[in-house]
């Protein structure tokens, strides 16, 4: 599935990048290049939703990043 | 007739009575003990009164020349600043004590708390431990012998291969575990979150060595179930909760969490559960109003976080399944304000560091180790565990889904610890009883039973004692006379709109349908067909009626389903009213007949 929105540094737990997306939800980024995690980035991402990841994170749902593109 | 006004006048007073009864504490602590005093040199303490603003506050500090600040977060309330560098302390006073905003002006005395104060060098920099008065706490429990397991990333616990222990973890007491990501019998960390909640929660403390921890008498069981990203599954959890268990853990630390329920994991928590361990776990990092599972699941004790200023921290998780917060850290109110523990280095594991993080993650550990501390000082069994740490939550009223039941606080679970022995509450009994009054009295002398006529009925009064402090004996007399009392005795002493908690534990939310004059609605329907059922169903709905609106005067506890909280009391009324009402009409129709 493809999710638009913003590429975000929490700091919580050890650090974590996050994707707010324009759905509304916010999901945790697993994968993708260093080029993907720019604090403040717009970005499209074509990934999978794994609901059954389990993490220290707890911020969302992880995005297994699959390709991007920056918008 | 003059019998019924003398019943009923003797219920007045009985009203007048129980109206003045004791309302449930609050678990406000009380102050640690103190000993002795002396003047700190050039500072001074000025109590405003209560409620005083800031801008007050500072206008005063410039017109008297002082560097006036607020002692704590709780000055904006109380009033009570402080100010060093004052050249001739006297003087000052004298001209301060005038105003007619000043309370009180004296100088500041340094307090020697009664406590252990632990001689590692950061410990000053844990504000956490000092939140959950943790000083106070270590004179009554270290959590000797306990074991708890951190079911996370790993333990830097040893040094192996690549893998080094944490210099501030040698000679801490550890128990054999297991790496459920590789398979093999040395969990060692590799990403440094499990080093972290370990530490807090029995780092070695009082060792001239970095930082302290809480339970630091407990012993630590590592179980790596997280890879060197902080990433796992639910197999693998669920299987640790149960080796843990199966291996002697009585506190379970899970500082991890996802979005999807699994009823695998869910079961392996009802079974550590039922083998008498504490799952600890975190609420989420998502900030939002639902609380991650496995923290979500029944039987665990799901733990949000606050900073330094007591507050919920924006990231931390809350809702429906919240059952107490804890530190956990709040980095946007600038350095320091993390939770500090000693770790490996999150970009090279084989470099130990002190790392100060935020997290729910970070906050799970505090009620861990207390959780420890609660079972060496003679807690037996999880349900008393939490109830101790609930009751002794500093907390300003009832269970609210932002709050839980409180912040944590070590030295008031201990204390409350024990309190709990009387288990049979009296009071929606007596609420009970002053309703029955007030209802007598609006009914016409014609039309009103006696007093004592309708409570010593058996008929109506066994339904009245089962749904307000219920067959409490039968479980005593069974533990006196035939030992463990099974689920049916268990079930039967707790007042019956709370039965359906047998099935979801302490600490959740009642269910609308129990709490409400659903069930004497029903049965009084039943009267219409069979008249003989009147006095039980006239006990049943005196009962329902005391209890829900002293459920609802005590402010306890929350009511799941509602869309918000503040609807609880209105609906408690309402339906105690109801029931009230439908008492009443029983008793007329009885009378009349």
């Amino acid at each position: 599935m493809k999710v638009r929105g913003t590429v975000e540094f929490r700091d919580v737990e050890m650090g974590v990048w996050v994707l707010v997306g324009e759905d509304g939800r916010t999901y945790q980024i697993a994968g993708g290049r260093s080029s993907l995690l720019k604090e403040g980035q717009r970005v499209e991402i074509d990934g999978d939703v794994d609901d059954a990841a389990i993490g220290i994170s707890m911020v969302g749902p992880v995005l297994r990043v699959r390709g991007y593109k920056v918008l | 007739m003059r019998s019924a006004w003398w019943h009923s006048w003797s219920g007045v007073a009985l009203l007048l009575v129980f109206g003045c009864a004791p309302r449930p504490a609050h678990s406000k602590l009380t102050p640690p003990g103190t000993s002795g005093g002396s003047a700190v040199p050039h500072a001074l303490v000025v109590d405003f009164r209560d409620g005083t603003p800031p801008e007050e506050v500072a206008e005063r500090a410039r017109r008297w020349g002082l560097s006036l600040h607020f002692n704590s977060v709780e000055g904006t309330r109380s009033g009570i600043t402080i100010a060093d560098g004052v050249e001739d302390v006297e003087q000052t006073l004298a001209r301060i004590r005038g105003d007619a905003d000043v309370e009180e002006a004296e100088p500041l005395v340094q307090v020697q708390a009664l406590g252990f104060t632990p001689n590692d060098p950061e410990f000053p920099r844990q504000w956490n431990l000092r939140m959950i008065h943790m000083p106070e706490a270590w004179e009554r429990s270290r959590g000797k012998g306990v074991v708890v397991a951190v079911i996370d990333t790993g333990i830097a616990y040893e040094d192996r291969g690549e893998y080094v222990q944490v210099p501030d973890l040698a000679g801490a007491r550890f128990v054999p575990g297991y790496d459920f990501v590789h398979d093999s019998e040395h969990p060692n960390d590799d990403n440094g979150h499990g080093t972290h909640v370990a530490g807090t929660i029995a780092q070695r403390t009082n060792n001239g060595v970095g930082v302290a921890g809480i339970a630091f008498e407990a012993r630590l069981m590592p179980l790596k179930v997280l890879d060197r990203a902080g990433m796992g599954n639910s197999a693998d959890i669920a299987d640790a909760i149960r080796w843990a268990v199966d291996h002697g853990a009585k506190v379970l630390n899970l500082s991890l969490g996802g979005p999807g329920y699994s009823a695998v994991m869910e079961r392996a928590v009802a079974y550590a559960r039922q083998k008498g361990a504490v799952v600890v776990c975190a609420a989420g990092n998502a900030g939002v109003g639902q609380v991650a599972y496995p923290a979500a699941y029944a039987g665990a004790v799901a733990v949000g976080a606050v900073g330094p200023d007591g507050q919920l921290a924006p990231y931390s998780s809350w809702g429906e399944a919240l059952d107490i917060l804890a530190p956990g850290g709040n980095t946007k109110l600038g350095p320091g304000n993390g939770i500090l523990q000693a770790t490996i280095d999150r970009t090279d594991f084989r470099k130990p560091v002190l790392a100060e993080y935020q997290g729910t993650s970070m906050a799970t550990p505090h009620v861990a180790g207390v959780a420890a501390l609660l079972f060496a000082a003679g807690a037996a069994t999880p349900d008393e565990v939490e109830k101790a740490l609930f009751d002794g939550a500093s907390s300003e009223g009832a269970w609210s889904p932002r709050a839980g039941h409180g912040r944590l606080d070590a030295l008031g679970a201990l204390q409350a610890l024990g309190k709990g022995a009387a288990p049979v509450d009296w009071s929606p009994l007596l609420w009970s009883a002053a309703l029955l009054v007030l209802l007598l009295l609006s009914l016409k002398a014609k039309t009103r039973p006696g007093y004592l006529n309708v409570l010593l009925n058996p008929a109506t009064l066994v339904p009245l004692l089962v749904s307000t402090v219920g067959l409490w004996f039968l479980k005593l007399l069974w533990q006196r006379f035939v030992g463990h009392p099974p689920a049916a005795a268990e079930v039967l002493s707790f007042p019956l709109p709370d039965w359906e908690r047998i099935l979801f534990g302490r600490g959740r939310l009642a269910s609308p349908l129990m709490y409400s004059a659903l069930i004497p609605g029903a049965a009084a329907l039943l009267t219409l067909r069979w008249r003989t059922l009147r006095p039980v169903v006239a006990g049943l709905s005196l009962g329902f009626a005391g209890f829900l609106l002293y459920a609802a005067w005590a402010k306890a506890p929350g009511i799941a389903y509602l869309p918000f909280t503040f609807l609880a009391r209105p609906w408690l009324v309402l339906n105690g009213v109801l029931a009230a009402l439908v008492c009443r009409a029983l008793l007329r129709r009885e009378a009349r007949r």
